[in-house]
Formats: C-alpha cells, structure tokens, sequence
C-alpha cells in the first residue's frame, strides 16, 4: 500500500490530506485536522454572560459568526427577543464578515491556483502574470478591507468583535459614520464587480485546462437562509435535496434529530450527515437556495451563474464562483441597509439571566453554525458547537476521491493530483481552527 | 527589502488576520512563509520571524525549534504566543483532566499536557501583545522605528469622562444593561481594567461600549511584577473611583472572561518563568 501525504496551505489552520492506494486503486481519501484546543472544554464553569467574549478566539477569521452565535444562545436561554435595531447592526456585521472572507477566499486563497502561484504576494515569473497580480492584489485589499471596515463599525473590531450584547447591541451608527461607510462600500462596489469577472474568466481558464468543475455528484445541500431572499440572518436550516428540491426544514433546537455528528480516528474535526445522507454546506448551497435578491449586480451574476450551471449546481469549484454572487450581495445588502436610520431607536432592551438551555444559529460564511449552552448556576455546564466546516468534511473526502482515482493509476501518479487537492479543499473553504475547536 | 515569516503554532489565526489588514507591509517587505496565504513547505533564512499562537501538541514544538534557526530575530505576537491566551481557561485541572482523555486519537499528533508559551522553549526577542494586536502595532514592530506613539494604558487612550460623584455600589458585571457612550466604564460599574493595561489599541473595545479585558497585558508599570501586583492596582482604581466592596471585585477578577489575560508575563500558568523585561514588549 502507497500513502501520500498532502499538507495543506491557504485555508485557515492545519490539516493534511492523506490518500492511501493499492496497485492505482484508491483505498481511501482522508481529509486530517490536526490541530486542537478544546473550547468545549474551557468554557465550562464559564460565567454565561462571559461567552461573547470569549468564543470569537475559537476562530479569527469567523470570529463574528461566533460573537453572534453566544449572543443568541444567551438571548434563547434567557427569553429575550432583540429589538430590530440590534438585529439590523448585527446583520451588518455578518454582512461585513461575508465581505471580507468571500474576498479573501477568492483573491488571497484561490486566486494563486489559477495564476500557476505560490502566493499573490509572491512576483509572478512572466510579464504577464505579474501584469493581472498587480492589477488585482491592491484592488482585493482594498475590497477586504471595507468588509472588515464594516465589521469595526458594526462590531467594535473586526476580530473578536465585542458590540453584540444579550438583549442588543451595546450601541447604533450614526449618521455620519453611516454615511461614510457608504461611501467607502460605494467606492470599492465597481471594483468588486470588476474583480469578480477577472476572477470568473480565470477559474473558466483553469476549468478548460484540467477538463471540468471536479466532483459534480448530486448531494443535499443545507444553509440557514431566509426564503425570499439572500438573507443570512434566518432562524432555521433548510435542506435541499439532490434534485433541486427544497425536501426539510428544522430550527437550531432541532439539530440532534436531522444532523448526525461522528468521530474519527483520524481527524479531531469528525464529520456530519444529514439522516445519513452526505450533505454540503457554504456558497454554494446558499446560491443553489437563494433566489433573487433584487440588487442588481448580485442578481446580474446569479442569473449568468444559474444560465450557465442550472440550479442546483453541483460542480465543486463552482463554489468559488458562487462566493463571488456573494462578495456583490454582502457590498449591496449593506449599502442599503446604511441607507436606513440606524440611531433612532433603542439598541437593546433589558432581560433577567436564568438557568437553562440556549441556541444560537447563524449562516456563518461557511454554512450553518449553532452554539447550544446549558447554563446552571450562571454558568455554562456544557456546550456543543456545531461547525460549518464539519458538515462538509465528507463532501471534501468525495471530492478527493474522484481527483484521486483520476490522477492516481498503477502506474502513475500524475504531478497535477497536489494541485487538484488543494483545489478541492480550497473550494470548501474549511477552517480547521472551527472544526476542532 | 526584509525578509521575514509567520509561523503559526495552535491559535485562531486572528493574528494573522489582523497582519494581514496591515497592508503596508506588502510593498516594503518580503514575505517568505506563512501557510494562511502561501503554498511553502519549509521556512528559508529570513531576518524576521513573527510566532503566533502557543505550543499546544508534539508538531508545535517541532516547528518551532526548526523555525528559530532560519531567523536573525524572533517576535512573539499574540498573547496565545505570550503567555497562553485563551488557552489559560483550560488550566483548571478538573477541566484540563477530561480535555486530555478526549483528545486521545489514534492517528494524530500528540497533544502535550498543557499549552506553553513560546518562550519556554525558545528565546525571543520582542513580544508583541495583543489577541489579536491591532494592524498598526503590526507595523510598529516591523518598521523598527516606529511612528506610532503608545499611550502607557488603554485609559489613556480612551478618554471616556471620568465622573466624580457617580460612585457605583455595585459591580454591573462586564456587560448588563444600558451603556452611556461618554462616560467612563467604570464609574458606571462595569468590571474595565483600561486603567492599568497597555495601550496601543486605541482603546478599541471601551469606546465600543465594552470593558477593557487586558489582552494587551499589564502596562510597563507592572510588567516585571507578577500578577499579583496588578491585581492589585486594579482593585485600587475601584476603591478610589467607587464604593463597590473589596470582596466583589476581587472575586470578580478571577472571572474566566479576565484569565483568559490577567496571567500575562508575570506568573502565568505556574511555569515559573522570570517576568519578561518591559523593554523587549511593544
Ligand atoms: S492571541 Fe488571540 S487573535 Fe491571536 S491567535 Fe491567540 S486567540 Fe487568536
Ligand atoms: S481595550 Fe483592552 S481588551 Fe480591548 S483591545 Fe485594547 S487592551 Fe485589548
């Protein structure tokens, strides 16, 4: 038996991958998170009320996704309904952290693999490609940037946000510094919108070249999206079957009964299914979900998206070109919310700390994410974190499976099977620091 | 152009994140490795190697002392590097216990009894605290001279309005109820320990509405001291500024939300490393 180890670069936190053969046939395909910290084990004995605080340090990178989600579990356990000022701001801090991490993922993490590049901070070897990286790389900053922006004003700080509190948010934006997010969120819009075609011609490049868009088996799909539009700010997953049908729908408290959580011996992220079933989370699922949102550039690329790949899509670098529907829909989405008063009415209301259980679900960048707390005495006895990036662990193994099989063979294995698996891993977006927690 | 390179031992990548918002650094450096946005396998000679997150399993502490040979100068940066972090709140045995039955798989890395500082292995050169430390300390610690002026505490630099006669009587906790935006934390009972924390933050946190948790560390004043002493100060600032009793701050000081921090540079997790000198931290 051969093994072939991969280690893993541009997604956030460490993790390899690991292809076990036998005479050309692969005998499995494992994806390896390596890393651990044990947040579900720090934080009992925890003061409730302290969560906020300290569970955005599970992940710098989703941190705001966290921050939200123990406000929620809070807001559930105590009874307390946020008034919908605070739920306004809180979306902006969504919308800022889909910005910011849709524009890394896309220019920082993706970008390199279909430029031939290590880095797109490293100089490109022909005139030409260093002709795109230094058009691209100062404009894609300049994008991130007003995602992360927009996170310190809605949030405090654009890592480990603090201005979500039980009962609210600690306080609203006012006009002024409204205005002037605007204009920043206008100023980069055009930019986005050109970068998102530069990026889709490459990634058509790069499909050319290696023949199509990966592993397109039909899967479920699960977000926790509103509806009627793109909205990331709903109070239930649903489920989407293989066939494009919308088949389930549950709230947070309802997870145990639809999503199947198991360990590995080889992996501290584990896997999740749905009744069994594999499921895919993150881009991809919101936009095969989503309908139009009626902004006009996000539902300019979601129809050439939808003409091009049908609906449901199922090719898995589609989901980078997904992200990009979405990088316009986070700048849109929040331009017209900055339109709206945001400091004339009251930010949050007052509530009494009990004893109990709560959830919290948020649609995270990467899908799905519920923090459910059982709190005795003030204090948390136990939590579960339920991460986005785990329920596409075995979606990610699939899809190694197909590049495996097609580079691997008795005789061979073909060079191009370390750039496929980067590429399959990286259209997940995992984050392994969330996964294991 | 200097070279340098990230390596990231067991943190959250906020660190990075945060590097990576200083966008300065990208026409006037070189970088050479950091797996968050390159595909490199090996660290080459570099004049500067920046560490984040602490060393939490077998490969960490590989990494590490691989890493520090190729560096003229090695820079903690995070307080997970500095002094555990987060990583503090699982110091508590009965919780540390279970962590490590759980932890056990048969096909992983070995996870070391408890997450250390960096420095107990290696010698660094500079610290830079902060969870994560704000872009422009970013820069002020690559640029060797820095332009960025630090306030000695985060008080400093916030400036909210100290009141004299709003005399608190009781601790608010970290955050319940009604924040006023320009009034000083603490004079409206919220536990904010700005007032001996080290600026250089811009006080992000309190002119958000919420207390300063320290993740900066003590200000040069007690850095060399161990914790003690300033917790201390802390419960001084109180009794000068409020009438909450001794008994509520001090017991509301060994909140987990305040460990995560309070142990920095000093005596942390009973490691009994001398206090690093306060001209190695920025
Ligand atoms: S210091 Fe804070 S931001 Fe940096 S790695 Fe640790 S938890 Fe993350
Ligand atoms: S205000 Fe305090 S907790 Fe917040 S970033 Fe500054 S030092 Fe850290």
């Amino acid at each position: 038996m051969t093994t072939l180890t991969f280690p893993l670069s541009r997604i956030e936190g460490h993790a390899q991958v690991v292809i076990e053969t036998q005479a050309g046939e692969v005998i499995s395909t494992h994806f390896e998170a390596m890393e651990l910290r044990g947040f579900e084990y720090w934080v009992q004995g925890a003061p409730a009320e302290q969560m906020p605080v300290i569970v955005p340090r599970i992940c710098g990178v989703c941190s705001t996704a966290h921050h939200l989600a123990a406000v929620q579990a809070l807001e559930d356990a105590y009874g307390v309904e946020p008034p919908p000022l605070a739920i306004k701001i809180r979306e902006l801090m969504v919308l800022g952290q889909l910005i910011q991490n849709q524009a890394t993922s896309m220019f920082v993490f993706t970008l390199p693999d279909r430029m031939g590049l290590s880095s797109i901070f490293e100089d490109g070897d022909s005139e030409d490609s260093e002709k795109i990286r230094g058009e691209i790389v100062g404009r894609a900053l300049q994008v991130r940037k007003a995602g992360t922006d927009l996170i310190s004003l809605a949030g405090g700080q654009f890592i480990h946000p603090v201005k979500a509190v039980v009962g609210g948010v600690t306080s609203g934006i006012d006009s002024k510094a409204a205005a002037k997010m605007r204009e920043q969120l206008a100023a980069v819009l055009p930019l986005a919108v050109d970068l998102i075609d530069t990026y889709w011609n490459l990634s058509i490049g790069m499909k050319d070249r290696i023949g199509d868009w990966g592993d397109d088996s039909a899967t479920y799909y699960i977000a926790a999206i509103g509806d009627r539009d793109h909205n990331f700010y709903s109070d239930e997953i649903r489920v989407m079957a293989p066939d494009g049908e919308i088949c389930d729908s549950f709230s947070g408290r309802e997870y145990r009964d639809y999503l199947t959580y198991e360990e590995t011996d080889y992996s501290y992220a584990g896997y999740t299914t749905y009744k069994g079933e594999t499921i895919r989370a993150n881009s991809l699922a919101r936009v095969n979900m989503g309908e139009k949102a009626g902004l006009s550039h996000t539902d300019h690329f979601l129809a050439k998206f939808r003409e091009s790949f049908g609906k449901p899509a199922h090719g898995i670098l589609l989901y980078d070109l997904a992200r990009g529907i979405e990088l316009a829909y986070g700048i849109e989405r929040a331009l017209s919310i900055l339109e709206e008063p945001l400091d004339n009415e009251d930010t949050d209301v007052p509530y009494t700390p009990r004893d109990g259980e709560g959830y919290g679900l948020i649609e995270a960048p990467r899908g799905p994410l519920i923090h459910h707390y059982q709190i005795q005495n003030n204090l948390i006895s136990e939590a579960n974190f339920v991460i986005p990036t785990v329920h596409n662990v075995q979606a990610i193994e699939n899809a190694l499976r197909v590049v495996a099989e097609r580079y691997i063979d008795a005789n061979k294995v073909d060079m191009e099977l370390e750039q496929a698996v980067g590429r399959v891993v990286r259209a997940f977006d995992p984050c392994i620091a969330c996964a294991t927690h | 152009m200097k070279r340098f390179a990230v390596l990231q031992l067991s943190g959250c990548s906020g660190c990075e994140v945060a590097l990576l918002n200083a966008e300065q650094w990208i026409d006037n450096y070189d970088l050479e490795y950091m797996t968050l946005v390159m595909s490199a396998y090996e660290i080459p000679e570099v004049e500067i190697l920046l560490i984040s997150g602490g060393i939490r399993s077998e490969v960490d502490l590989y990494k590490l002392r691989r890493a520090v040979c190729k560096a003229d100068q090695v820079i903690a940066v995070g307080t997970c590097a500095i002094s555990g972090g987060v990583a503090n709140l699982g110091d508590r045995q009965a919780v540390n216990e279970i962590f490590l039955n759980e932890a056990d798989r048969l096909h992983l890395p070995d996870i070391l009894p408890t997450c250390r500082p960096i420095d107990t292995e290696v010698d660094v050169d500079l610290y830079l605290p902060g969870c994560p430390p704000t872009p422009d300390l970013f820069m002020a610690v690559l640029e060797e001279k820095p332009d960025l002026k630090i306030a000695r505490t985060v008080c400093q630099e916030c400036g909210l309005k100290k009141e004299r006669d709003m005399r608190p009587k009781h601790l608010l906790g970290f955050q319940q109820g009604e924040v006023l935006s320009d009034i000083c934390l603490v004079n409206q009972g919220y536990l904010c320990i700005g007032t001996s924390t080290r600026g250089g933050c811009q006080a992000i946190c309190t002119l958000a509405g919420n207390p300063c948790v320290g993740c900066r560390g003590p200000s040069d004043a007690f850095i060399e001291k161990d914790s003690q002493v300033w917790f201390k100060s802390i419960q001084r600032v109180f009794s000068h500024m409020t009438d909450i009793p001794g008994t509520e701050i001090d017991q509301a000081l060994r909140s987990p939300q305040l460990s995560m921090f309070l142990f920095q540079f000093a005596d942390y997790a009973d490691i009994g490393q001398a206090p690093r000198p306060k001209e190695k931290v920025i």
